[in-house]
């Protein structure tokens, strides 16, 4: 079932990040200079400053770091609440903030290891794929 | 566009230090006010930005003891717009020779600048106003209507349904529990502490006692953290006024010296630096720059003021400018240290959770009472330094200050 999510931000670059995930891959900045990966996306590598990057399609796992469960309705009724977030460190290094597929708040463990999977959800932009994870 | 991209805070060099001094303060009513807006009793109708400005202002000059006409310098800031410092300078019958610019509005960068702008002639003594008619105005935090999408803030993860500050207190918090082994009730000591401390201040907002039970009773805003964790939302409004080193004596009140300060930014992994390692290199850095600057080390400071945005924020800096190790900061508050008889009595006017939303400002008025030894029931006992920390989710700045001499 397509759900409703609050807008992305789109424009170069960005777009670059979403089109990977309509074919599937999770595909985030990778520096040409220092190799380091980074997210979200940004202009200039935050580690070593050189501005040739590269998206790339990651391995997609990763670890759960932290997490939280919305309860307050920020969005006014757009995201049903309850609902939770994780803070997954994704293996190539980059934090990245998404929520749980096939497990919730209470089934968490720190460290647990996670990959992505793809839901479909639309916003004011149109339909996408959401790329969120699962139980490794 | 963040907010420090507005100004940059001068470099805390020794030269600077104690060449200024705070001679007035003054705070709107911030349980009145409250009790009101809450109340929405007939006829209330709420203050502006304006309004409490002025009342702020005519209490820093009235406590001062100066004439309207010493005031030769006006640095304002209205947090959710307001008129400009021209206007302000109108409304409040002042005729300045030196209008700031902006700074920030949070109480970071406008006390060193108008130190600079003291040490380089431009003013002898200026009137800082701090304003933001925050619940008037219906301002909400979180959600959709706010901000750009820029990468680095937490609007971009809205896809995710991920917004709010609160939500990274929450993170952090979940991360401290797993790391720590800590659980909720361990954090419900320092709602209480806030608590405690500002049941002893007529001016604070929240005057109810609070207990575990209660804590762990409330309801959850972002998960793990409750209602207690995060901070008022309120009207007010604080002036400080700031005078030439020199000038400060001899005054109404003892004069409050700007020791040091300190700055330090994160540059690169926000989230990973904000809730795995808890800004500690931001601390680290800044307090070093602080104490540095004031020539003395951390421990000579001997009341501290953080900002207290959520309860595990607090105890973030705690650790992270190193009064306690990492994963000390609950246990040093349960034992009662951040009392006003422990080893750093810590928020001892309620801070942000329990007295007033003012963004830093409130914690430097505490400061300057506590210096003067006019603190009533809160004071600390023969307090001679003090050190005041704003940190946001990326940024650290610290200010500490020294009771000044009369003669």
């Amino acid at each position: 079932m397509t759900q409703t999510r609050p807008n992305r931000t789109l424009g170069p670059g960005h777009d670059d990040f979403w089109e990977g995930c309509a074919k599937g891959e999770l595909r985030i900045q990778q520096c040409s200079a220092c190799d380091k990966h980074s997210w979200p996306v940004v202009g200039t590598c935050e580690h070593c400053g050189s501005a040739v990057l590269a998206f790339k399609t990651i391995s997609g796992k990763g670890k759960v770091v932290s997490w939280c469960s919305f309860v307050q309705d920020y969005y006014r009724g757009m995201m049903p609440v309850p609902y939770d977030c994780i803070m997954v460190e994704l293996a190539e290094g980059p934090i990245f903030m998404s929520n749980p597929a096939d497990f919730a708040y209470d089934d968490i463990t720190f460290n647990m290891a996670v990959e992505v999977t793809f839901i479909d959800a639309e916003d004011a932009g149109g339909p996408f794929k959401l790329p969120v994870f699962r139980r490794d | 566009m963040s907010y420090m991209e507005l100004f940059k805070v001068p470099d805390p060099t020794p030269e600077l230090s104690r060449k200024s001094a705070i001679v007035g303060v003054g705070e709107s009513d911030f349980h009145a006010d409250y009790q009101a807006a809450r109340a929405k009793a007939s006829g209330y109708e709420g203050h502006t930005s304006e309004s409490l400005a002025v009342i702020a202002f005519e209490r820093a000059l009235a406590d001062s003891g100066l004439k309207r006409e010493d005031i030769d310098g006006l640095g304002v800031n209205y947090l959710y717009g307001g008129p400009s410092a021209e206007e302000t300078a109108e409304m409040l019958a002042l005729k300045p020779k030196h209008i700031m610019g902006p700074t920030g509005g949070i109480c970071a960068g406008p006390i060193p600048l108008a130190c600079q702008d003291i040490a380089s002639g431009a003013a002898d003594t200026i009137a800082l106003i701090f304003s933001a008619a925050t619940r008037s105005i219906g301002r909400k935090f979180g959600g959709q209507n706010f901000g750009s999408g820029a990468p680095s803030s937490y609007y971009y993860h809205h896809p995710w349904g991920w917004s709010s500050q609160a939500a990274h207190w929450a993170l952090i918090w979940q991360h401290y529990m797993a790391t720590y082994g800590k659980t909720e009730a361990d954090l419900a000591s320092v709602a209480i502490q806030l608590r405690n401390n500002a049941m002893r201040n007529p001016n604070a907002i929240m005057q109810s006692p609070l207990t575990v039970e209660k804590y762990l009773e409330s309801r959850y805003v972002v998960r793990p953290l409750h209602l207690f964790d995060l901070c008022l939302v309120n009207d007010g409004a604080v002036c400080l006024i700031i005078r030439k080193a020199d000038m400060a004596k001899g005054l109404a009140h003892v004069p409050v010296d700007v020791g040091g300060w300190g700055h330090a930014a994160v540059k690169s992994d926000k989230l990973h630096t904000l809730v795995r390692e808890r800004l500690r290199p931001q601390f680290q850095e800044s307090g070093r720059q602080a104490l540095e600057m004031a020539g003395i080390p951390l421990t000579e400071v001997q009341h501290f003021e953080g900002y207290d945005a959520s309860t595990i924020h607090l105890i973030n800096h705690i650790e992270g400018h190193g009064f306690v190790e990492p994963g000390a900061g609950l246990d040093f508050c349960k034992s009662g240290e951040m009392d006003v008889n422990g080893s750093l009595p810590v928020n001892m006017a309620g801070g942000i959770l329990s007295g007033s939303y003012m963004h830093g400002w409130n914690h430097v008025a505490e400061i300057v009472r506590q210096l003067r030894h006019e603190a009533g029931p809160s004071q600390v006992k023969d307090v001679e330094v003090s050190m005041s920390s704003l940190a946001q989710t990326d940024q650290v700045h610290p200010l500490i200050f020294m009771r000044g001499s009369q003669s």
